[in-house]
């Protein structure tokens, strides 16, 4: 059993290679191919229904609940390791790569239960090692000074972006390699994703993020690569900079000006 | 259609001309049938509430009645009394006990015996009784019907020979002559197979031989049994006088009552002529004043003997504790011996404390209307029909129920959520197709019917598990009633399992996927994210579970009327865990056991009244605190 992905290499890129992937007999992605560098943010755009979802949740496994959805050809690789291997253990693949959801979901406890909850699965029980990491993690998610008075206090009673913010805190707290987002910033106030998206800013030198979005001033502002998604295919994928002053394909010019999608 | 094809369509309705449309009448419909509704129950509650709150004058009467005619007097002898012939009775168990433990080896071999024979001539003897009644009766004795009689009996009897009891305690030399002198049996014998009264013999033999050297604790026990003898009599003389003063005031009680009814259709009456006449009946039936202070003085008058007799069994119960061996050999033996002795300072205490409680006994001290109702709620007796004194007292009741309820939910709880864990979050979706039916399909089953098969099944099987000599540590084993708190309970589990699993899946289900998502997210394995998310997620939903089933339980009535035992009686606390092998009494199986019988708008019809209330009260409280768990989970 793997215990980390690939300890000896500091090497966390992905890899996905020739991928198909369907629901039942309905294939959802064809023939993926990308390699998404280390430390850096990877945003996936794309109109709706065109896979970019699908495939962040290939990224930790989170499709092997689905009883019908299966990877029908090719592989995913982080840092040189096929984690659909029989060998890996996709518990122990989720502590390396950390998820957010698009909508905020704190577990109906405590603040620093929230924080904590990973740490605990991992059986840590030294309070003084929970009590700082939980503070480090709420550091790095910019939420310390706004809820360290109330750690007790149920996370419920967060405001949405400090809920989401927390999110990120907790996902962060067990201190994985990569974190994927699946529009984080979708049900936030502009404020709040400024907020988010700061925090990314400021975490990316020690994460690999892979961020799917449907807001094209996020993908240009945050990250350092985009993928263009349309029909469960890569279109155009190549650094941001790039794309959104000269994109390479009539389909990805015609998405990125807001001519459809 | 649009209007212009239809232009009568924009006109209004013949309905509404009249200020009156169809919506309308709908909306009244349903308006009219929630009004309905709660006017029922408005008139239900009144209803019992009228009924029910009559309780408490009538029994302050009666109460009353109770000190005039000085049967609270001779209770306070009369306690002493009791509690006197039950450690008598005590100690007798632990007599018999200690004798017949010490030659258990006969008891068993010589019961063993017996069960096989008598099983044997029960399954035989309504088909040899007939050869036997048409042999007698037959002119030639080989006439056919009774050649067919014959055949018939033969064929029963080779059946029972099959299926012979089991005799674990008997070599297998002896159960086949046993077996054997069964088999070869004539048709008119009578007696005994030799070999049931031998062992019956030895078996009175060993207990003669083991009596021998117990001689001295059963010369204690009787100079015990008849210490009371004075007290008894006493007691007994008294009573017969009291309880014809009581009669002499419930007499003229109804009288007064009668000549009231009188007085009011008289004065109701608009004939001069017919109102004359109901006033000079009235008059006439004016009942005398029924004459209490005579008896009552000579009631008094016993004062001293009684306090006289109390003492002497005081000084003579001294004596026989310091009598009694410290222990005894056999199990069951030594803890009757120790219950007796463990009771034995406080029925010495009570002793001491009576003359005083005699001497302060006044005839003529009011019943206050709070009295009533103390003892009502408090009382540990509930005596109801007999001659002398009627109590309601709720504890015995409400203990009986709460143990039932401790049982059932004890079973219930574990069984239901443990169900509705499994189901929600590991079955796969086949198990989860089968088992939700099954479990849901339990509700199905009427009660009476579930009461039915606890008798006739589970209480038996119950039973003769409880006679297993391995499962002789449990308390309580093995039972002495088939029917008890603990069958009960367990039926009432089963009744609530479905109740709680439902309640509960559905509490677990409402757990937002979300939650679950975001901890497998974190490597939580299926386990982890079930008892550390979703549980706690579900917890007061869980508890609303709970606490619909427990309500459930304690409504329920036809069960624990067939099977709880029906023993009036707060359950005996010594026994420890034994004492959920007790059988008891229910609030709910009380009501369905006695209305039916009792006078209406007596005190006891009403009584059941108030206990009706209560059972509402609770049920309302229980379930409402219930609802607000549920409302807690929404928001």
């Amino acid at each position: 059993m793997i215990e980390r992905l690939n300890p000896s290499s500091k090497d966390i890129s992905i890899a996905v290679k020739d991928l198909d992937f369907s629901y039942g007999s309905s294939p959802v992605l064809k023939n993926i191919q990308l390699d998404i560098p280390e430390n850096g943010v990877t945003s996936f755009i794309g109109p709706s229904g065109c896979g970019k979802s699908t495939l962040l949740r290939c990224i930790n496994r989170m499709n092997d609940e689905i009883p019908s959805a299966r990877i029908t050809r090719g592989d995913i690789e982080i840092g040189g390791v096929n984690i659909y291997d029989s060998s890996v253990d996709v518990v122990k693949l989720r502590r390396d790569v950390g998820m957010v959801f698009q909508k905020s979901n704190p577990f109906p406890r405590s603040i620093y239960e929230n924080v904590a909850y990973g740490l605990r699965l991992r059986g840590e029980r030294d309070k003084a090692v929970l009590d700082q990491s939980v503070e480090q993690a709420l550091h790095s998610a910019a939420l310390w000074d706004e809820v360290k008075d109330r750690l007790q206090e149920s996370a419920l009673g967060l405001s949405g972006g400090q809920q989401q913010r927390l999110c990120i805190a907790r996902a962060i707290a067990v201190k994985p390699r990569v974190v994927l987002m699946d529009e984080p910033c979708s049900a936030l106030d502009p404020i709040a994703t400024a907020k988010v998206e700061e925090l990314i800013w400021d975490l990316k030198h020690a994460y690999t993020f892979v961020i799917v979005t449907h807001n094209m001033q996020q993908a240009s502002r945050v990250s350092d690569k985009t993928a263009f998604f349309y029909m469960g295919e890569v279109i155009e994928f190549s650094d941001t900079s790039r794309m959104f002053s000269n994109p390479r394909f009539r389909k990805t010019e015609e998405y990125i000006t807001g001519r459809f999608g | 259609m649009s209007p212009e094809e239809n232009p009568s369509d924009l006109a209004p309705h013949r309905f509404q001309k009249r200020g009156f449309s169809y919506e309308r009448a709908i909306k009244y419909f349903f308006a009219s049938n929630a009004g309905l509704t709660i006017v029922i129950l408005a008139l239900i509650i009144i209803f019992l509430l009228k009924e029910g709150l009559g309780f408490f004058p009538g029994y302050q009467r009666e109460l009353q009645v109770y000190r005039i005619a000085g049967l609270e007097f001779v209770d306070i002898s009369r306690k002493n009394l009791t509690a006197h012939e039950q450690l008598t009775s005590v100690l007798n168990r632990a007599y018999y006990a200690e004798i017949n433990g010490r030659c258990i080896k006969q008891m068993r071999r010589s019961q063993e015996a017996s069960a096989l024979f008598n099983a044997y001539t029960d399954q035989t003897g309504p088909t040899r009784d007939l050869v036997l009644n048409n042999s007698q009766a037959a002119s030639s004795p080989n006439s056919e019907m009774l050649k067919n009689l014959k055949a018939n009996y033969e064929q029963q009897k080779a059946k029972a020979l099959a299926s012979l009891t089991a005799t674990p305690h008997l070599t297998q030399m002896e159960r086949r002559d046993l077996i054997e002198s069964v088999r070869s049996r004539a048709v008119n014998d009578t007696d005994d197979p030799l070999f049931v009264t031998t062992l019956a013999e030895e078996f009175t033999a060993a207990q003669h031989k083991q009596a021998e050297p117990l001689q001295a604790l059963r010369s204690t026990i009787d100079s015990f049994s008849s210490a009371g003898s004075e007290l008894s009599s006493l007691v007994s003389e008294m009573t017969e006088s009291v309880i014809a003063t009581k009669e002499k005031i419930q007499g003229a009680d109804i009288l007064e009552k009668d000549r009231k009814t009188l007085l009011a259709a008289a004065s109701g009456a608009k004939d001069p002529v017919e109102r004359e006449k109901l006033m000079t009946e009235a008059r006439t039936s004016l009942a005398d004043k029924p004459d209490v202070e005579g008896p009552i003085q000579l009631l008094l008058e016993h004062r001293p003997d009684c306090i006289k007799a109390h003492t002497a069994l005081r000084d003579a119960s001294t004596r026989i504790i310091g009598q009694l061996p410290s222990s005894l050999t056999q199990l069951e033996a030594a803890r009757l011996l120790k219950a007796a002795r463990h009771s034995w300072p406080f029925f010495i205490a009570d002793l001491e404390k009576t003359p005083a409680a005699i001497n302060a006994w006044k005839p003529d001290a009011p019943v206050p209307l709070t009295d009533s109702i103390s003892s009502f709620l408090t009382g540990k007796d509930w005596v109801t029909g007999g001659e002398w004194q009627d109590f309601y007292g709720i504890l015995p009741l409400a203990a009986g129920s709460l143990m039932i309820s401790i049982v059932a939910l004890v079973l219930a709880i574990p069984t239901g959520i443990g169900a509705a864990v499994y189901v929600n979050q590991f079955a796969s979706p086949w198990e989860q197709s089968v088992v939700k039916p099954i479990i849901e399909f339990i509700q199905a089953i009427p009660s009476v019917v579930l009461g039915f098969i606890g008798i006739l099944v589970f209480g038996t099987v119950l039973r003769d598990i409880s006679l297993w000599d391995s499962l002789q540590w449990i308390p309580g084993f093995p039972l002495e009633e088939r029917l008890n708190i603990f069958t009960a309970g367990c039926l009432l589990a089963l009744m609530s399992i479905p109740t709680i699993f439902s309640l509960a899946e559905d509490a677990i289900n409402n757990v937002p996927s979300a939650y679950a998502e975001a901890s497998e997210a974190l490597g939580a394995s299926q386990v982890q994210t079930t008892f550390r998310v979703v549980i706690p997620a579900a917890f007061s939903g869980i508890l609303a579970a709970v606490l619909l089933g427990f309500g459930r339980v304690i409504g329920e009535t036809m069960v624990v009327l067939l099977v709880a035992g029906n023993r009036i009686k707060i359950p005996d606390f010594t026994a420890g865990l034994g004492t959920f092998f007790q059988p008891c009494h229910t609030l709910t199986g009380i009501i369905a056991q006695e209305l039916g019988e009792v006078p209406m708008g007596s005190v006891h019809y009403r009584a059941l009244f108030v206990v009706g209330i209560l059972l509402f009260a609770v049920v309302l409280t229980i379930n409402a605190t219930a609802h607000r768990f549920v409302n807690k989970m929404k928001h």
